[in-house]
């Protein structure tokens, strides 16, 4: 891995945030929505509504808007809510913390069972462990997040009480409380993941399996389950990684609408509750920051590939 | 059971293998007779689909789960393998009987070191702790004849060449001192100066330790230099077996003379060496370079200079009208670079005059260029496009360079000048064999009446058998069409048989052109002469 | 043609795949003449019904037949993602081809673009362009399109690149054929193949993703028989009958897994080299 590569990975770090702060500034820009009659009211006078707009630069042309807004983002200042009149900036990054315990759980979940799901599949195909990774992942697929979310509140919170339908409680306030309430979550939104990540796991596998160099190995006489843990598992595993980075994009979306039902103060929520109230500042704000999430995870995953794989000479 | 010397190490007996298969059971192997005795290398000989693969997986008791085995018996000192336990047959594999792959680059695995690689079989096999097994190794990649064994041990498999990975792959076969070894076309994927290399290491570590030896290639004129008793295998039965040269002086069977009348013998030429005027060639090709790839992204920004890959530097040569202009090299010399920049499929710097034209670049070409100067690649699966049937495939030429009237006729004319059934016409690539495929290229490429065909490695894919019939098909072409031809390849017996004039190329650069009946003169460059010398002798000297 | 067909019933997800589809698209057509009952009248006196011969699914809150709204809901839901889809794929088709068609430095910024594109969760992008334009289902259709268009450019991209390295295309550029040519006799046809397989799998992502915008309340609004919608709505009411959350549930099963298998069963199908 040369200095070049994770310099090139770097700037396209800061490219993507670019262009993903242009789309959020377009759509904002589009959205229907006078950002002055919002934070006055609709029966502000047109004095007092004038004198704002000028004051908060809406006169101002576009690009000039755009380039002060960015300007403020650089510097940290991430603008102020037209809900609720807080800084927005360090409300979404309360609720990202609460999204990326959410997030790191399901993940860690998922590889716990994933991986071994997809092994197991690969090594007995066409057994009975394979067709139940078949299934799984046609469940995953078929399922959206809320319809699983939903008949899991009603079966086991309402029907079986075994655990609180919705809420959140943090883990330093009541530890026992709040892992009671992150289970159903975390639960359905390692669904589609596991589906995903074990298909991929099992396809990879196969086809390690089916390399000369496996056969070689076997042909030298080491044992199945030797050239399985030495040979094929680390080969095989290696590109999950990345599969798991671009599955993020995946788990953040699915956040989103996991968070919206079991009533979780994540970003997620945090967006749709902006979204719905059309309070731009807390819009661009989020998208800005579930954008960054999602390329620092694949820029992490990008360098660990190439650190583990010597193979592999980036320029 | 005891093992006397009259036992054979290996001993095949009416062994015969099918394949369960959709479209009904597969015959593999028939009732397959073979020994192996210790100190003997015996080579078995035969095309692709000929058997002698899955006769190898069948030894080493590696066999997919499709297959059923009807009968024979596979003995290893006189112990019957297919009544081992699998469990007994891991212990056997590695340490009594081994195994040399084709292609070290992919029967080694890519993420761990070269040393872990031999050890392993050293601690599986002969009880060894790790750090003794790496000594062990260390030893053993010396007796390959590698220069640093230590630092070899470190090295991931990316960081060695092709030769230095068959030698690890080499010692590790031969690091539990087998009672037989498998060598599966061990050289085919190596060059030929390396594998006139790895050869030599084969007779010479098989002479050392007596092991028996199971030598399977395609090629007759390696396996004659090897081995002392070879057996042909097509379509699953043994055709004839013997001793090498009673095999070449008195072939018992058609199809084994058919074998070794195909091989190429550059003392048999093919064509006249009646001397070209060099005063108006057909194409001068007057230092055309090629570079590849794209300044690094660090450098572009820093704007530090980065070296650019040559994929050929400064190359002049000529052709004459009717001449067959041989371009032999390893891979990665530039033989192909040149061929697509002439054929506008690579941008180059200097120039090539066509036929008294000048062409500075791509955009040069033009229809005219185009139509005299036609291309065949290497395999035909890749040049035809799967999608289209033949009849379209070979009217495209027509319409862009002739008239496209009474197309049909056409086609057919072109499939029968090239030896095909008219009805091809309707087929897809995929209904064709592989020859047959190539020869659909060659009447493409003959369609628009050119003046010069260029020949990328088109014999390479293609079997011996199939090999010698579509050469001969380009001479008479050639003689009909009076085109020249720039005949790309490997082979060096091969071109020394078809080409008037052979150029030798090496990293990029060209060696030396020399005339076809001299290049094996003493006066050659250095290069020349050692590929002369690695190059297996041919059958037909043997007698 | 038949040849074609028989090719891809051969295979169990092809057959089945085929089988769920056919089914889907009997209701999307037929549906409507189907439906036993008015999907909208509501009727206070027949709420919360289990299945019975005169309501085969059991009714709901408001004692609607759960039959006829998934019926009339067909249309609502699998023709806007079957929609959605084919417009995501042509815009994502048009920008891949344009981008591996110029390489070079042009096709590394468009790609680097859609890269950052699409680090932005799709589910995020539909609901901010729904948010733009106002909830509705033409809208939600955009919504869709846009958010699948740049995954359809790489795709699209990575194949129309091994394609263009093969040596008939090769070939074709050695003859001196016209870019036209190129691209649509020789590129084409073994381009698109793949892209099918993507597009029909992706069909099954546009329910899901189009039932999950109903459900947040961004797609199709009330009364409307969008079966996410129909989820949605159960909510509140699912502890009373679960029968109401369950079969629009199934439903959406049902599209995902027909599509997804479809999918399965057209790459083999259409490789013709089996």
């Amino acid at each position: 891995m040369s200095p070049n590569y994770v310099a090139k990975r770097l700037v396209m770090i800061v490219y993507t945030l670019f262009i993903v702060s242009l789309i959020v500034f377009a759509i904002t820009q589009v959205l229907p929505a006078d950002a002055a009659v919002m934070m006055l009211g609709e029966n502000a006078t047109q004095e007092a509504l004038a004198a704002l707009r000028e004051n908060m630069g809406l006169n101002a042309p576009v690009w000039q808007q755009y380039a002060s807004w960015l300007g403020h983002v650089l510097r940290g200042d991430l603008g102020t809510s037209l809900r609720t009149g807080q800084p927005v900036g360090p409300v979404m990054l309360e609720a990202l913390g609460r999204s990326l315990l959410l997030a790191f759980l399901s993940i860690g979940l998922m590889l716990v069972l994933a991986i071994p799901l997809g092994i197991i599949a690969a090594v007995r195909r066409g057994k009975i462990a394979d067709m139940i990774v078949s299934l799984i992942s046609y469940a995953g697929v078929a399922l959206p997040e809320f319809v699983t979310a939903t008949v899991a509140v009603l079966v086991f919170a309402d029907l079986m009480k075994w655990l609180p339908p919705t809420g959140y409680v943090p883990l330093t306030e009541n530890f026992t409380s709040g892992i009671a309430h992150l289970v159903l979550p975390v639960c359905v939104i390692s669904v589609i993941l596991i589906a995903h990540v074990s298909r991929m796991v099992r396809s990879e596998l196969v086809d390690v399996l089916h390399t000369d160099y496996i056969r070689a190995a076997r042909l030298k006489g080491i044992s199945r389950g030797t050239v399985l843990r030495r040979h094929a598992l680390r080969n095989a595993l290696l590109p999950t990684i990345t599969i798991v980075a671009l599955d993020v994009g995946y788990l953040l979306g699915g956040v989103i609408v996991v968070e919206e039902i079991f009533a979780i103060p994540g970003i997620g929520r945090q967006l749709i509750v902006a979204i719905q109230a059309r309070d731009l500042p807390a819009i661009q704000a989020g998208v800005l920051i579930m954008a960054a999430t999602y390329s620092i995870v694949n820029f992490i995953a990008d360098i660990l590939y190439a650190w583990l794989d010597k193979r592999i000479q980036y320029d | 059971m005891t093992t006397t010397p009259e036992t054979p190490v290996l001993a095949i007996d009416n062994y015969s293998l099918d394949y369960d298969t959709a479209s009904g059971v597969f015959h593999a192997l028939r009732n397959i007779d073979l020994a192996v005795h210790r100190g003997e290398i015996l080579g078995l000989v035969g095309e692709s689909g000929s058997g002698k693969t899955s006769l190898a997986w069948s030894i080493m008791r590696y066999l997919p789960k499709n297959a059923r085995e009807p009968g024979g018996r596979i003995l290893l000192s006189g112990e019957n393998l297919l009544e081992k336990t699998d469990a007994q047959i891991e212990a056997f594999r590695g340490r009594r009987i081994s195994m040399v792959f084709q292609d070290p680059s992919t029967s080694l695995n890519p993420t761990l070191s070269l040393g872990t690689q031999l050890a392993e079989v050293l601690v599986r096999h002969r009880g060894l702790t790790r750090q003794q097994a790496w000594k062990e190794g260390e030893a053993m990649l010396d007796r390959v004849g590698l220069k640093t064994p230590a630092a070899m041990m470190n090295r991931m498999p990316h960081e060695a060449s092709g030769g230095e990975k068959q030698r690890v792959v080499i010692a590790s076969a031969f690091a539990c001192n087998p009672e037989c070894i498998i060598f599966d076309e061990p050289t085919t994927a190596l060059d030929v100066i390396t594998s006139c290399q790895i050869l030599d290491l084969f007779v010479e570590l098989q002479a050392e330790t007596g092991v028996a030896s199971l030598y399977i290639s395609h090629d007759l004129a390696l396996v004659s230099r090897t081995a002392s008793r070879v057996a042909v295998i097509r379509r699953g039965e043994i055709v004839e077996q013997g001793a090498v040269r009673d095999i070449f002086a008195r072939p018992q069977q058609d199809y084994t003379r058919e074998l070794i009348a195909a091989v190429p013998d550059p003392a048999h030429r093919l064509v006249g060496d009646r001397v070209f005027e060099t005063g108006k060639p057909l194409v001068r090709i007057e230092n055309v370079s090629v570079h590849y790839g794209r300044r690094p992204f660090l450098a572009a920004i820093t704007g530090r200079k980065a070296e650019r890959v040559a994929g050929n530097n400064a190359i002049s040569l000529s052709i004459n009208p009717g001449e067959v202009l041989g371009v032999v090299g390893e891979s990665g010399s530039g033989k192909s670079t040149l061929a697509k920049a002439m054929t506008g499929l690579n941008r180059f710097e200097g120039r090539i005059w066509f036929d008294g034209r000048e062409i500075r670049n791509v955009g040069d070409m033009d229809n005219a260029y185009r139509k005299d100067v036609q291309i065949i690649f290497q395999h035909p699966d890749a040049s035809l496009n799967p999608r289209q049937k033949i009849s379209e495939i070979l009217s495209r030429p027509l319409k862009l360079f002739g008239d496209a009237s009474h197309l049909d006729q056409k086609v057919g004319d072109m499939l029968e000048q090239v030896r095909l059934p008219r009805t091809h016409a309707q087929r897809y690539p995929h209904q064709l064999s592989g020859g047959e495929k190539q020869r659909v290229a060659i009447a493409r490429a003959f369609a628009s009446k050119p003046k010069l065909v260029i020949c990328d490695e088109i014999t390479s894919a293609l079997d011996v058998s199939v090999q010698a019939s579509v050469v001969q098909l380009l001479l008479e072409l050639q003689k009909t069409s009076g085109a020249s031809y720039l005949f790309i390849t490997h082979d060096l017996n091969l071109i020394r048989q078809i080409a008037h004039r052979i150029a030798v190329m090496y990293r990029g650069n060209l060696v030396e052109i020399a005339p076809a009946a001299d290049i094996d003169s003493p006066d050659r460059a250095e290069y020349t002469r050692r590929l002369i010398e690695a190059v297996p002798r041919p059958a037909g000297q043997y007698l | 043609m038949t040849d074609f067909v028989k090719r891809l019933l051969r295979t169990p997800q092809g057959a089945i795949g085929v089988f769920l589809v056919l089914l889907v698209l009997v209701v999307v057509l037929l549906g409507p003449m189907l439906a036993p009952y008015d999907p909208e009248t509501l009727s206070p006196l027949a709420r919360y019904k289990g299945p019975s011969p005169a309501y085969w699914l059991g009714t709901d809150q408001y004692g609607r037949d759960i039959f006829s709204r998934l019926l009339i809901g067909a249309r609502a839901t699998v023709v806007m993602a079957v929609l959605a889809t084919i417009a995501g794929t042509l815009i994502g088709a048009f920008i891949g081809t344009t981008s591996a068609f110029l390489g070079g430095r042009a096709d590394e910024l468009i790609m680097r673009t859609i890269d950052a594109v699409m680090s932005i969760p799709s589910l995020l992008f539909a609901l901010l362009v729904v948010n733009l334009l106002g909830s509705s289902t033409v809208n939600a259709l955009i919504a869709v399109a846009i958010a699948f268009a740049p995954g359809m450019a790489r795709i699209t991209r990575s194949v129309a690149l091994s394609v263009r390295k093969q040596d008939y295309v090769n070939a074709a550029v050695a003859r001196g054929e016209s870019s036209g040519y190129i691209i649509l006799r020789e590129m084409l046809p073994n381009v698109i193949a793949p892209i099918i397989v993507e597009m029909t799998i992706r069909v099954s992502f546009a329910v899901m993703l189009f039932a999950t915008l109903s459900f947040l309340g961004l797609g199709a609004q009330p009364p409307a028989a969008e079966w996410g919608l129909m989820v949605s709505e159960a909510r509140r009411y699912m502890h009373l009958s679960a029968g109401i959350l369950i079969w629009p549930s199934v439903a959406i099963a049902i599209v995902a897994v027909g599509f997804n298998l479809l999918g399965d069963g057209l790459r083999d199908a259409l490789n013709p080299r089996t």
